[in-house]
């Protein structure tokens, strides 16, 4: 018998479903709204996106983050409830991607957020993000 | 306990922040005042995804700027290409092979579907209408499988339309794919066109947009059609091969967000049209100038500028570049419609217009904040 | 050959005395001087070309001058003229054309100033446009080389990663 502490029963119990607050740049948008259509439908996974960042648990950063844009969303990352996790779409938040030498976007997410998961990609595919969340699942439940 | 509370505030007037963390809003900040539930004005704010196109590109060759060309506007990424392959073409000289040219009508077309069809969904979204949402977004899957099979991406196409004609020819059974595809998309036409009433009243009537304003201010494409002036770029400056294809331009008279919206579906007929005669004629050959089928990594531009408008599916886009003698472009000016269409004319509609209206008028006016900032 | 171009540009030429040249069908391009701009910007606008295209800039490093550019285009004869001219570098400024084609010009010359540094004299509004809290850069200039303050600013060389971006 694996001992667990309090925190990962309750977790294990509860973790259904995420819910997902939709913080979309460009690059983001083509690739993240045909999820919610019915070709690749997230809702049979019980992902929904909610509107307000108090209700998410993950919050999905999707495209390049300017100077201006990065200030904002380190905003909703605080008014998040734990647990909360941060996953980074596409190679431009990995390492600055094809604006490598723009002056106004930003290179490396971890200097601002605390990331959990980097999915590559140009824009990564459907099923790359599916995978993902799927392995948010198991992360949850390694918890002790 | 009711007594014992305070009254409210006397005064109605408050500011208000319509912006990117909206759900019901785009990539851009719109700073409102308002009184009671009237706007009183408005004052764009944009900035969010600037990263200073036109100076990247001079750090570039033209063959990786065309790849660089994609993501002026991730909506539409292949009508933007064209523009930019075709001032390179103009500024070095280079003649282009007639199938290639058809070629490049054909994917502008099905790409022009396709960001239409994301702005009849987004529009239903804004006016409370979901269902709309949700079928347009499924049958957009079926143009992005077709991209994929004939350049090798869903979104982006890694500069297809290249300067000197297109990076490789169709592969064998792409025709008769393209003509099924086409019928899916009249299948869907067919379920637009009945009207639902509630959008209906949602939208006729709001954001009336003059001639006379509409051209003090800037505006080009369906948001001009819509005011009642019959002009479309392909008509007036006959680029490519639209001078032997045979298709008409909707105008409507009305100027409010549903004549707009009516637009966005009248085109979509027009397109599919003009796909199936460039098929019906398109000719055998070369798809691209023999000098410039292996990738050149450095060429040499001659001096002299060029400016080449084109029509996107937003509205009047042009590159103006001057080159000096180098590798790269000495200066790469782009015009994107959606410049002057969020800060104007945005600015201008919703001054007066009511708080519950104001995602009809924004949505209405088929915006792509990437394009804007540039 | 007589064409329409032609004969609109011998018109201007003759009452103005400025240079020009048809490239192509459709496609007229003038030099002028800063004083005749404005003349020649309400002849054009009466004279049917109320579409204000772009107004952009070009930087010429060694002559140490900006080059204007005015694209205008008439929806009557679908022609489009452009108007250039040429102002110093070290301080730039030149009358708006605000006057005679309103917001359309207000906007674009408001992003001109905030990547170029150029005045308009006459414009209602010049605040900064995309940029927040960074004044006093003008990042369209070509004396700003990219490269070498993205690589002070963002890139650190004790990591592996970023370390090829130094050779």
């Amino acid at each position: 018998m694996v001992k667990r502490s309090k925190k990962a029963k309750t977790m294990r119990k509860l973790i259904k479903a995420i819910w997902i607050f939709s913080w979309f740049n460009s690059c983001g948008f083509c690739e993240l709204v045909p999820l919610v259509g019915s070709r690749w439908d997230m809702e049979r996974f019980g992902m929904i996106i909610v509107g307000t960042p108090r209700h998410a648990d993950v919050l999905f950063i999707a495209g390049y983050q300017t100077l201006k844009s990065i200030k904002r969303a380190k905003i909703i990352y605080e008014q998040m409830a734990e647990p909360k996790v941060v996953i980074a779409l596409g190679s431009c938040t990995m390492t600055g991607g094809m604006y490598w030498d723009s002056y106004n976007t930003i290179k490396r997410l971890e200097d601002y957020l605390p990331v959990t998961m980097y999915v590559p990609g140009c824009p990564p595919r459907p099923e790359a993000v599916f995978e993902a969340c799927e392995k948010i699942f198991g992360h949850v439940k390694e918890l002790k | 306990m009711i007594d014992e509370m305070e009254p409210a505030p006397k005064g109605t007037d408050y500011d208000l922040y319509f912006g990117p963390a909206h759900p019901g809003s785009g990539n851009f900040g719109v700073k409102l005042k308002v009184a009671g539930e009237i706007v009183v004005s408005a004052r764009a704010d944009p900035g969010y995804l600037h990263r200073g196109f036109e100076k990247l590109m001079e750090y570039r060759t033209p063959i990786q700027n065309a790849v660089l060309s994609d993501r002026l506007c991730v909506l539409e990424p292949l009508n933007w290409n064209l523009v930019h392959a075709e001032a390179v073409d103009e500024l070095m000289d280079i003649d282009v092979p007639e199938r290639a040219k058809y070629i490049r009508v054909i994917m502008a077309e099905l790409s022009r579907i396709q960001s239409h069809i994301i702005w009849y969904g987004v529009f239903s979204l804004g006016t409370g209408f979901d269902t709309g949402f949700k079928m347009a977004f499924g049958y957009r899957d079926y143009i992005l499988d077709l991209f994929e099979l004939i350049t090798g991406g869903r979104v982006y196409p890694a500069g297809y339309i290249c300067p000197g004609g297109v990076r490789r020819d169709f592969p064998n059974g792409a025709r008769d794919k393209i003509l099924k595809v086409l019928d899916k998309m009249g299948e869907m036409i067919k379920l637009e066109e009945l009207e639902n009433p509630a959008l209906g009243a949602r939208a006729k009537g709001v954001g009336i947009l003059k001639v006379k304003d509409a051209i003090r201010l800037g505006a080009t494409g369906p948001v001009l059609r819509g005011s009642g002036m019959k002009t479309d770029v392909r008509k007036d400056e006959l680029y490519e091969i639209y001078d032997r294809l045979d298709f008409e331009v909707p105008v409507r008279k009305e100027g409010d967000a549903y004549a707009r919206y009516w637009i966005g579906i009248e085109e979509m007929k027009q397109s599919i049209k003009i796909i199936k005669q460039a098929l019906k004629e398109l000719p055998e050959g070369e798809v691209i100038d023999p000098s410039w089928k292996k990738p050149k990594l450095s060429v040499k531009i001659p001096k002299g500028e060029v400016y080449v408008r084109n029509e996107v599916a937003r509205g009047e886009a042009a590159v103006y570049m001057v080159g000096d003698g180098g590798s790269k472009p000495y200066r790469c000016k782009i015009r994107g419609p959606d410049f002057l269409h969020m800060i104007p004319v945005l600015e201008y509609l919703l001054k007066g217009a009511q708080i519950a209206d104001v995602p009809a008028i924004y949505w209405s006016l088929n915006i792509c904040p990437a394009d804007m900032d540039r | 050959m007589d064409t329409k171009e032609t004969g609109l540009l011998d018109e201007i030429k003759s009452k103005f005395k400025v240079d020009g040249r048809v490239q192509r069908e459709q496609r007229i391009w003038i030099s002028t001087d800063g004083s005749k701009l404005m003349e020649v910007c309400k002849w054009l606008k009466d004279g049917g070309f109320t579409h204000l295209s772009a107004i952009s800039a070009t930087d010429w490093l060694k002559d140490g001058k900006y080059e204007l550019t005015y694209h205008l285009w008439s929806y009557d004869d679908n022609i489009l003229v452009t108007v250039k001219t040429k102002i110093d570098r070290k301080n730039p400024s030149i009358d708006s054309v605000v006057p005679v084609w309103e917001e359309n010009a207000q906007i674009h010359e408001r992003e001109l100033h905030e990547l170029f540094g150029v005045k308009f004299k006459g414009n209602p509004d010049l605040s900064p446009l995309f940029l927040e809290d960074q004044e006093d850069v003008h990042p369209f200039r070509k004396d700003f080389n990219w490269r070498e303050h993205v690589r002070e600013k963002f890139y650190n060389k004790e990591n592996e990663r970023e370390a090829v971006y130094y050779d």
